[in-house]
């Protein structure tokens, strides 16, 4: 199935310490930003030291608490740098 | 207009525009240009690369003109914004706002490039002389700016 699936999109240092800049994850048990984390942080280790993991849902900006669906789109950042 | 670029971009030709485009209409006109400074104290910085997410970036920026529209009299507003690799010295952002008057369009720039900050998805990666690079961090004052806004309309 593919719908099951959301895809993440890693940015800035997020990227380097995934080591990718997309992937797809199973959407199984994936529910809200809380749950995507915590599958996320067991997937990349590297993530769990991260002190403010910002999230964006089908680009937009979205607390963690946020729900999350299969085929959703989601941005996971550090604090914005720009201007 | 909202513009994102990988290009250097022409200052006076999106002020014309913005002027073309209020003609007759607008009293007063604001631009804001941020350049790449040196950032770090002790060694010296080479270049900046600005990370960025297309299409969210266009969105959160359009999202941003229509709030300072929805609030001060804007009558119209570019909002141009660099990605990918600058030199030290260039032009990162510009904002242009014209208004009827000078109160609005000061107000309208600032919050735009204070909302701009701390919403629209880029990021900073900084190499200094030596080569080393790190990711820039977000800063407690930028988003104490944003929030000002949302509290008493007050930058």
């Amino acid at each position: 199935m593919t719908d099951a699936v959301i895809t993440i999109l890693y940015f800035a240092r997020i990227a380097e310490l995934t080591g990718v800049r997309n992937e797809c994850v199973p959407a199984d048990g994936i529910t809200s930003g809380h749950t995507l984390l915590h599958a996320l942080k067991t997937r990349h280790p590297a993530l769990a030291g991260v002190k403010n993991l910002r999230l964006a849902i089908n680009q937009t900006h979205a607390p963690a608490g946020a729900a999350i669906a299969p085929g959703d789109e989601v941005a996971v950042f550090e604090p914005v740098t720009g201007g | 207009m909202i513009l994102v670029t990988k290009d250097d971009f022409d200052t006076p030709a999106v002020v014309q525009g913005v002027r073309a485009r209020t003609a007759g209409q607008a009293g007063a006109l604001v631009t804001f240009t941020g350049y790449v400074r040196d950032y770090a104290s002790d060694t010296g910085t080479r270049s900046l690369f600005l990370d960025y997410y297309p299409g969210m970036c266009e969105n959160e920026l359009q999202a941003i003109a229509d709030q300072a529209a929805a609030r001060w009299n804007v009558q119209d507003a570019a909002i141009v914004h660099r990605a990918g690799e600058l030199a030290l010295g260039e032009q990162i952002v510009l904002v242009v706002v014209a208004s009827a008057h000078r109160g609005d369009a000061f107000a309208a720039c600032e919050f735009i490039m204070d909302a701009l900050k701390t919403r629209a998805p880029f990021w900073k990666r900084e190499t200094l002389a030596d080569g080393s690079s790190f990711w820039v961090e977000a800063r407690e004052s930028d988003l104490a700016r944003t929030r000002r806004w949302d509290e008493d309309g007050q930058p």
